[in-house]
């Protein structure tokens, strides 16, 4: 998992971004409901000047605005939005919706069939599984419920004898969007349930005996645990005069992306444990900086080859983007540091103090290898990484570690160390000698074999400042998966104040649609604007499609077709970024089931981004649909 | 039925005292000021002129009948009068505030054309749901929702879905959500439609009573017996248009005959009036009275309830002098029966 530069952020660098306000969500916030103000109030005036007259018609646009803020908002009861919630969510219930959790449950049984076994990390496999089949299930069903109700409300005329009681319009769209998440709130509950059982049991697996054991020189025992669940273990207990009891213990390899604990009792029989429990692991992340070959300060690692596409990463921009003062990618990809010189990549972390790390640094580590030259392809490319004082002259003496791609490999950095201190050796202690009174410590992280790289991201190394439990990640996954599903619900009612039914259904899977391949659109804007040929927009797309053109050549069409072709495409594509942007980021949100995947811990300042711009969303289509609403002849 | 022998000469009846409270000076409670309703499709053409320049005032305490063939805009007045449609041109006050308001609402009750209920819930939470809208608090609004459901006689099939009613089960409970706020008006469609017989009497009773207890009425319908039984003035609209608006009263009265009732009269009796009347210069017929079919229908089932399992054999019973029906009942039938 590479984090962008925004996942960084916290809730308040993502609200206000000091530096640039521009970029912020609160301003692209502020734009968006600006916009639908004033969109809103020309297509009123627009509508009701065809209905009215030119002058009555602004009066009309002005009581309606009038009424909102004078009687519909404050008139708002809680009780009756409460009463028509309660009358959403029995229409739903009772229209069986809770098949689906039925549908979920089965999908989960047959899940074994198509889960390969032989997944070299299942419980990514798992639990990236559960999440992914919830999110779309609910999506799917948030989309359903909330784009027919009303219509089909209208259509049944049922709708009569609510508006004719004393209920505003306000209380009907609230009432809806509420029933609705409480639906799936209900829905949501047993399948997380039900998820965390499934991962929990599905990975839960004893290793009974253990082979092969072999008695080493220095007293240690190495042996391997039998065959389960298509793995076995390699283990190693060194000898433990300490314990009285003769009891050792010992720790397996990581395959699978779990461990076992061994021990050994005073019999010497064996006993392995259960697997370690899954992760939650919170990061502590330190800031990055690359230098060169020759020990120079630069900006970005060594690019090896295509890993930079000049694409991706402009959602952290917002509205900056947009109106085209921010241009280029922001993505981030590896830097690569070169081995064998003075190339390295230093991090700073902050804040490294006795009380967060009491039993010594956990350092993870999840870095790319690439080789120049072939080598000794059976040993993996060195790294090294040394601990060093922010300001003085004090470092660690350089700990060596073998590459592992494409896995988080631990490496516990010792609290007391061999060092040099201006030039003299001694014994350092980290968090006396090493971090300096701000709790800043850096470290430096080399590439030992000659002319072979050792790639990283900021979010490749850090430290780990605890674990949280796994139950309390999934449910945090499980809350982004609610705010999404608020999110489809708000649009889906929305869409459905104007819309037929069907229609409603369409629109809202639309925004859906178009709010998950955001970032594409954004690539196609950035490339027409930076002239970079890459198939140009959907028009230019469909030319080279029928005439068999490669998309990063010149289109071969007659110069003034070409202008013509890229100048619509320029148009379509800019509208739809601009709509893309005005739409919630719903690929960011799914992303929360990545990090409960790779055993990440779900940044609070994520999920409460998410709820903030959901909350937002939510609001603006509730403003949105009550004008709707206000201004529809109900039996029209 | 031949041996009842009322004697029906035709003479100007009386009204019913209740039927002049419609007369009195009270006030207004509905007002249409020059209200037109034009339909058009999405572009804006014009398709229907539904409802155009309507002027009608309904006032407190009145039954006032909206009439009118299939398409005339009875349906499309009550619905600008409740704001689920906005007018063209002109406007409507109800309680002296535009239809637009939701607060009129609180003194409304309306029952629509068909019940249009929510299939999936009982009768029971369909009431308590209506009174929930109306932000009554939980023990009044339990001991309404019993009252109404004794009321519409639901009591036994409270807990089922809505799903399985009847039609005419359905109508009560849409009935009984028309009354859950105790309304000062109430817009009835179409209510006497899908009701049996017995169903149908009865909302016409409940009618009267609601005009008893000072409530006003506004119903529009396609059943004329049961319009001229209840309602105390009448518009008939045609075409959108205006065409009648009066008393019942007024517009049925047949201004050169006369009516008279009395009990049967002896043969000689009746040459002599024959008599006097020829002697004026007039001419008379003399018979007996016919009953109403719906008076004969109510008879028959009214005396299965009483005796289950006897049967009844024409001409054994009369079909008046019932026990319970009010004053203003005879008076209809003696006017139905016309």
């Amino acid at each position: 998992m590479i984090l962008q530069p925004e996942d960084f952020w916290s809730f308040y660098e993502w609200l206000m971004r000091p530096e640039s306000f521009l970029e912020s969500a609160l301003l692209q916030g502020i734009v968006l409901f600006v916009l639908a103000i004033v969109i809103g109030l020309m297509v009123g005036y627009i509508i009701s000047a065809n209905r009215y007259g030119p002058g009555e018609g602004f009066y009309a646009v002005a009581r309606a605005i009038r009424d909102l803020v004078r009687f519909d908002l404050p008139g708002t009861s809680a009780h009756r939005v409460f009463a028509l919630a309660r009358l959403a969510f029995k229409e739903a219930i009772r229209r069986k919706v809770l098949f689906v959790v039925g549908l979920f449950v089965a999908l989960l049984l047959l899940a074994g069939w198509y889960l390969n076994p032989e997944s070299s990390d299942p419980a990514r496999l798992y639990i990236s599984f559960v999440l992914t089949a919830t999110n779309y299930l609910i999506l799917a069903l948030a989309l359903f419920i909330s784009a027919f109700s009303l219509p089909n409300d209208i259509k049944s005329k049922t709708i009569y004898t609510i508006v004719t009681k004393p209920v505003r319009a306000t209380e009907i769209v609230l009432g809806r969007m509420l029933g609705f998440m409480a639906v799936g709130t209900v829905m949501l509950v047993p399948m997380g349930l039900a998820s965390y059982l499934f991962v929990s049991r599905g990975l839960s697996h004893r290793h009974a005996e253990v082979v092969d054991v072999v008695k080493e020189a220095d007293g240690s025992l190495v042996g391997e645990t039998d065959y389960v669940q298509d793995h076995k273990h390699s283990f190693t207990i060194y000898p433990n005069e300490s314990d009285p009891d003769g009891v050792a213990q010992g720790l397996t390899d990581l395959d699978r992306g779990h461990r076992h604990i061994v021990t050994r009792d005073a019999n010497g029989n064996f006993e392995i444990g259960p697997p370690e429990p899954l992760r939650a692991r919170i990061p502590s992340y330190g800031e990055i900086q690359f230098f060169d070959r020759g020990g120079n300060l630069k900006d970005a690692g060594v690019d090896i080859g295509a890993e930079r596409l000049d694409a991706g990463g402009y959602g952290s921009s917002g509205i900056s983007r947009v109106i085209g003062l921010s241009r280029g990618s922001r993505k981030i990809q590896h830097g690569y540091v070169e081995g064998g010189t003075l190339g390295k990549a230093e991090f700073t972390f902050q804040n490294v103090t006795p009380e967060r790390f009491p039993n010594g640094l956990d350092l993870d580590l999840s870095l790319r290898a690439y080789r120049s030259y072939k080598g000794d392809i059976e040993s993996g490319i060195r790294g090294s990484v040394t601990m060093k004082h922010p300001s003085k002259d004090i470092e660690s003496n350089p700990i060596s570690f073998v590459i592992n791609e494409y896995e988080v490999d631990e490496l516990p950095l010792p609290l007391f160390t061999e060092g040099t201190d201006n030039n003299q050796t001694r014994e350092l202690s980290v968090f006396e000698d090493l971090v300096d009174e701000n709790g800043q410590l850096i470290l430096i992280i080399k590439c030992l074999d000659r002319s072979q790289y050792l790639g990283v991201t900021q979010s490749g190394i850090y430290l780990r400042a605890g674990e949280n439990p796994f139950w309390w990640n999934l449910t945090k996954a499980y809350v982004s998966i609610w705010l999404q599903m608020a999110m489809v619900i708000a649009f889906g009612v929305m869409f459905s104040t104007f819309l037929s039914g069907p229609v409603a259904m369409v629109a809202t899977f639309a925004c859906v649609l178009l709010g998950f391949s955001a970032e594409q659109v954004y690539d196609t804007r950035h490339f027409i604007d930076s002239g970079i040929e890459r198939g140009g927009g959907p028009i230019e797309s469909m030319v080279r499609l029928l005439r068999q053109d490669a998309m990063t050549t010149q289109l071969d069409v007659d110069t003034t077709a070409a202008k013509l072709i890229k100048t619509t495409d320029a148009g379509i594509v800019y509208s739809l970024d601009a709509i893309a942007t005005a739409l919630p980021n719903l690929p960011k949100m799914v992303g929360t089931a990545e990090y409960a995947a790779s055993g990440f811990d779900i940044f609070g300042a994520l999920l409460m981004r998410h709820a903030a711009a959901t909350l937002g969303y939510c609001l603006l289509a509730f403003i949105i649909s009550y004008f709707f609403l206000k201004s529809r002849e109900i039996a029209a | 039925m031949e041996n009842d022998s009322t004697v029906v000469a035709e003479t100007e009846p009386a009204d019913a005292p209740e039927a002049k409270n419609g007369d009195s000076d009270s006030g207004v409670v509905i007002e249409t000021r020059n209200l037109s309703k034009i339909y058009r499709d999405f572009w804006g053409r014009k398709k229907v002129n539904a409802l155009k320049s309507l002027d009608i005032e309904v006032r407190q305490g009145e039954v006032f009948g909206l009439l009118g063939p299939n398409g005339s805009g009875k349906s499309t007045t009550i619905k600008l009068i409740l704001g689920l449609l906005f007018p063209s041109s002109g406007r409507v006050l109800v309680f002296d505030k535009d239809a637009s308001e939701t607060s009129k609402n609180e003194r409304i009750g309306y029952l629509p054309e068909e019940s249009y209920l929510y299939k999936f819930l009982t009768a029971e939470e369909t009431l308590d749901f209506y009174g929930r809208l109306f932000d009554m608090s939980g023990s009044a609004r339990k001991q309404r929702v019993d009252e109404l459901i004794k009321l519409v006689g639901l009591q036994g099939a409270k807990h089922r879905q809505l799903r399985e009613y009847s039609k005419g089960m359905t109508r009560r409970v849409g009935l009984a959500q028309a009354l859950i706020n105790d309304p000062d008006l109430v817009l009835l469609d179409e209510p006497t439609t899908g009701l049996d017989p017995i169903g149908s009497r009865e909302m016409k009773d409940l009618i009267l009573s609601l005009k008893k207890q000072g409530k006003t009425v506004l119903l529009c319908s396609h059943q004329l017996a049961d319009v001229q039984d209840v309602c105390d003035r009448v518009a008939i609209l045609d075409q959108g248009e205006l065409k009648e608006l009066g008393r019942v009263a007024d517009l049925l009265k047949v201004q050169d005959v006369t009516e008279i009732h009395t009990k049967r009269l002896k043969p000689e009796v009746e040459a002599e009036i024959r008599a006097i009347i020829e002697r004026e210069g007039g001419t008379c017929t003399i018979d007996n009275p016919t009953a109403t079919m719906e008076d004969l229908f109510l008879n028959i089932v009214r005396e299965s309830e009483a005796r289950p399992g006897a049967r009844r054999v024409s001409g054994s019973n009369t079909p008046q002098e019932t026990t319970d029906t009010d004053q203003k009942a005879e008076d209809n039938q003696g006017e139905a029966g016309q």
